[in-house]
């Protein structure tokens, strides 16, 4: 036990703090980000590199990016309702 | 009769450390997204100040279990007086109010420890205080969850800039704003669930050892309610200069880095406090947006700034330490020594507050990064982005 408690600290309980706080923020991000591009495909991009809007055509989206777009956001409406859980102490 | 103005003051300035702990730490939710107009000023404020005044009734087990742990590491087992607590409380309270005038965000629970420690060593010695508890439990998480944060926020930013062709794809800027918004309000929630109780503990603590409630009893309603009421209060009056260093200083946080940089606070405090190894909120949304601007591409850190964010959390435990200390010095003579202790402590924080009337910060300017500002001349090139 004397190896894995360095200066007092767990680097075990560290190490998985971590580890998982790292995969939930990427996947997350990664699957909010991955929602928004889905649902602009078949339109042109709006913002130009100085951030200045440059276009409001909006193309047709076809039906297989629609559903991914809601399935990618589910993900994120999932993962904030196992926030509010881990918040609020009622739930367990 | 001594007793009762000892507990009374301790209840007042406890009260206000919980004022400046919501008004320190509004920026650490709420700074990004006010920063990139996912939310108007007095919007955000008011949401966070909601959030927070929830999440303080949402559960007073932390109470209990943080008033035990700060007796333990204060003072490892020497009785600890409302005195000493009082004195505790004026260092915390008056370094929080320094730095909100500096406009830097330091960790309200640091000063908070570091007034505690001081008055510990005044009331009873050096030894009192366990230095090794000190290292394992403030220093060293204090240097490893913005680390942590900023690692998670940068390649968040990075993909989340990857997947959205740098943010260029249709409504890219809109949808972060609103995601955003979200993970800004679990961050505001967690800390209502957090920061208010730590007050709660502190003066349950205290009625405990006058004698006014029961040993091993919970935080009294009033208590509840007063602690959440002033954290709400504080958080929506709202520490603008803060939350101008935190969104615009550092670097100017764009809806895409604002939104990873959210989410990787929000998740980096959930699961570190869930898994029992809490992190700072404040170091780790620092860490953060630190990290959203180095996994954008072309954005510019302000290391000038990062760096007086970094000497101001070296120095907050030691400071607060220090004037705690001589408070608990001056305050343990006698009732008039409690009272000129109050005094000064009142006359050094509006002392703050006058010298920020000088240059205020409100919800009007908090997104202008004016030219003369001490802070931007030591980074010269400020971009002052979008209009």
């Amino acid at each position: 036990m004397t190896s894995d408690k360095f200066l007092g600290i767990d680097w075990a309980a560290f190490g998985i703090v971590f580890a998982v706080a790292f995969a939930a923020a990427v996947v997350i991000v990664s699957f909010y980000a991955l929602g928004l591009r889905l649902l602009a495909v078949g339109s042109d991009d709006d913002t130009g590199a100085d951030g200045s809007i440059v276009s409001t055509a909006r193309g047709t989206r076809p039906l297989g990016a629609t559903v991914g777009a809601f399935a990618c956001l589910a993900v994120c409406v999932a993962a904030v309702l196992y926030g509010l859980y881990l918040i609020i102490p009622q739930f367990h | 009769m001594d007793a009762l103005i000892t507990v009374l003051l301790v209840v007042t300035i406890a009260l206000v450390f919980d004022f400046t702990n919501g008004f320190h730490d509004t920026a650490n939710a709420m700074a990004t997204s006010v920063a990139t107009g996912a939310l108007k000023p007095k919007v955000a404020v008011t949401i966070s100040a909601v959030l927070n005044l929830v999440g303080a009734f949402l559960s007073t087990e932390v109470a209990k279990t943080i008033s035990q742990g700060i007796i333990k590491e204060g003072d490892g087992g020497v009785q600890i007086t409302p005195t000493m607590i009082f004195a505790g409380l004026v260092g915390a309270v008056l370094w929080n109010l320094g730095t909100w005038y500096l406009g830097l965000p330091s960790s309200s629970t640091h000063a908070l420890f570091g007034g505690l420690i001081g008055a510990a060593i005044i009331g009873a010695g050096f030894g009192s205080v366990d230095f090794g508890v000190v290292l394992s439990k403030v220093v060293l998480p204090a240097l490893f969850s913005p680390l942590v944060a900023g690692l998670v926020a940068l390649v968040a930013t990075y993909a989340a800039y990857m997947i959205t062709k740098q943010a260029r794809s249709r409504g890219a800027d809109a949808g972060f704003r609103h995601g955003q918004t979200i993970s800004a309000s679990l961050v505001s929630l967690a800390h209502g669930t957090n920061d208010a109780q730590k007050t709660m503990g502190v003066i349950t603590l205290t009625l405990i050892a006058a004698g006014y409630q029961g040993a091993g009893t919970g935080p009294q309603f009033w208590v509840v309610a007063s602690c959440g009421l002033a954290i709400a209060l504080g958080t929506y009056l709202g520490g603008w200069r803060i939350m101008r260093t935190v969104g615009k200083r550092i670097t100017d946080v764009q809806p895409a880095q604002g939104f990873a940089a959210e989410t990787s606070s929000a998740a980096t405090i959930l699961i570190s406090s869930h898994l029992g190894f809490a992190l700072s909120t404040t170091q780790v949304t620092s860490g953060a947006v630190v990290g959203s601007g180095l996994g954008k591409k072309l954005a510019t850190v302000h290391w000038g700034v990062v760096g007086r964010i970094a000497m101001a959390w070296l120095f907050t435990l030691p400071a607060a330490a220090l004037v705690g200390g001589l408070a608990a010095w001056i305050a343990s003579t006698s009732t008039v020594g409690l009272i000129i202790v109050a005094v000064l402590a009142l006359a050094g924080g509006l002392g703050f507050v006058f010298l920020a009337r000088r240059h205020p910060v409100t919800h009007d300017n908090v997104n202008d990064v004016d030219e003369d500002d001490s802070a931007s001349r030591e980074s010269a090139p400020v971009t002052t982005g979008k209009a």
